[in-house]
């Protein structure tokens, strides 16, 4: 079941502003159990003194944070996870 | 049960600038780097991309020129939002805030009205010396025409934007650099909170208890709220119930509230990251020895003492009240 799951991936689309492959996790703007709509922004990371926001892969509950705030990550990670509404 | 989303304070009140944009035109907001930088403390982020360079201006560095030109503007029907990117530059300006800007309406006898907001980043905490630092609370809340808001939270910072926009007189916002939620300098747990996504506005002059108790009444504001809490937190363990009010604005200032909880604990603890003297924490002693002396059994003030304060790390840690420093006080007047 755990297979219907959606990463939320580091998954550096900001990469044409930075080269650092490792980045700091600043800001979470929901709680795990809050129900998120596809496309709001999650979190908010900074890699290499630049801020960007990683929005929501899909509607459903964010069920899992895997990095919480001040947690280093690499590009590729994933940040949390989401169960989406209809799996 | 819904759990909300939630801001951090900076977003908030860009949120709030951007409603009361969408909705009146008259509103705009000018100030240094806060168009395409966003606000060295993210005042503006996002804006200059939905409003453009007409409405959300970098002006140069002047800020005589441009705190004149929004008073100007204001005086015309406009709504301007001016920021002073530090409060310790208010100085070179003093005389278009404290003799234009909060006193036009009254020397006009009342034919013009000044609805501008001055918004501006305080405090300490991250080892940038005296000249950006200061929180000066006193210095603004002192001199008469000026309304001064002070948020701790998200949610207050969101509520109390709408009404100082939506304000007819000019209304001083200062926002702790600590509290925005930037990324270089994390906020404390607290100041992010859920926010609704709908407008509303939080009245001046009305104080927030942030935590209720019997024993010793605490009042602050800005950063110290959330020091206080945790101050709070650590007394709770020890058996000792800690009331915990947030000013949220100084002008107007809600006595009432002060008053009537040192009624109920009979013990007053004020903490204020601005200078000692001339200041909050003499001010709301003082009131409460005017309304309530026989009430009072024992009061203590934590503030900034008397000093530039410093670059050092390690000396602006001791100067600047901490969580410890409350909860000694507390212990005083215990």
């Amino acid at each position: 079941m755990s297979d219907d799951r959606v990463p939320l991936v580091a998954d550096g689309a900001w990469t044409d502003d930075v080269d650092e492959e490792e980045g700091i996790v600043v800001n979470w703007f929901a709680k795990e159990g809050r129900q998120v709509e596809a496309g709001e922004s999650l979190c908010e990371i900074q890699i290499e003194k630049v801020s960007v926001d990683l929005t929501a892969p899909a509607d459903g509950e964010l069920v899992e944070i895997v990095r919480g705030e001040n947690e280093e990550f690499t590009v590729g990670d994933t940040l949390a996870w989401i169960a989406p509404e209809e799996a | 049960m819904t759990i909300d989303r939630e801001l951090t304070m900076s977003r908030a009140i860009v949120e709030a600038i951007g409603t009361e944009m969408r909705e009146n035109d008259e509103v705009f907001y000018m100030g240094e780097d806060v168009a395409d930088y966003g606000g060295i403390f993210d005042s503006t982020q996002g804006l200059l991309e939905e409003f453009g360079h007409d409405r959300i201006m970098d002006v140069p560095i002047s800020e005589t020129a441009y705190l004149g030109a929004a008073v100007g503007a204001a005086q015309q029907g406009m709504r301007p939002i001016a920021e002073l990117m530090f409060v310790d530059f208010f100085g070179v300006a003093m005389d278009q805030i404290y003799n234009q800007m909060a006193k036009n309406t009254y020397m006009s006898g009342g034919s013009v009205s000044v609805p501008m907001v001055m918004t501006t980043a305080v405090g300490g905490t991250y080892s940038d010396a005296a000249q950006h630092s200061q929180t000066l609370y006193g210095t603004f809340a002192h001199l008469p025409g000026m309304k001064v808001v002070v948020p701790a939270t998200a949610y207050d910072a969101k509520g109390l934007m709408h009404n100082a926009i939506r304000d007819d007189d000019p209304v001083v916002y200062m926002y702790h650099k600590r509290l925005m939620g930037l990324g270089w300098l994390p906020a404390p747990d607290g100041p992010k909170t859920p926010v609704p996504e709908t407008d509303y506005t939080i009245p001046f002059g009305r104080a927030d208890v942030k935590r209720e108790g019997a024993d010793v009444t605490v009042v602050t504001l800005g950063l110290h709220v959330h020091r206080a809490l945790d101050a709070a937190a650590s007394l709770a363990e020890d058996g000792v119930d800690v009331e915990v009010i947030d000013l949220r604005t100084l002008v107007p200032l809600d006595r009432e509230t002060v008053v009537e909880s040192v009624r109920k604990t009979g013990r007053l603890v004020v903490v204020d990251e601005d200078y000692r003297s001339f200041g909050l924490t003499g001010e709301i002693v003082s009131t409460v020895a005017d309304e309530a002396l026989d009430a009072l059994e024992a009061v203590e003030r934590v503030a900034m003492p008397d000093v530039p304060i410093p670059y050092a790390r390690e000396l602006e840690t001791e100067v600047l009240p901490d969580a410890a420093d409350i909860e000694a006080a507390v212990h005083e007047v215990k």
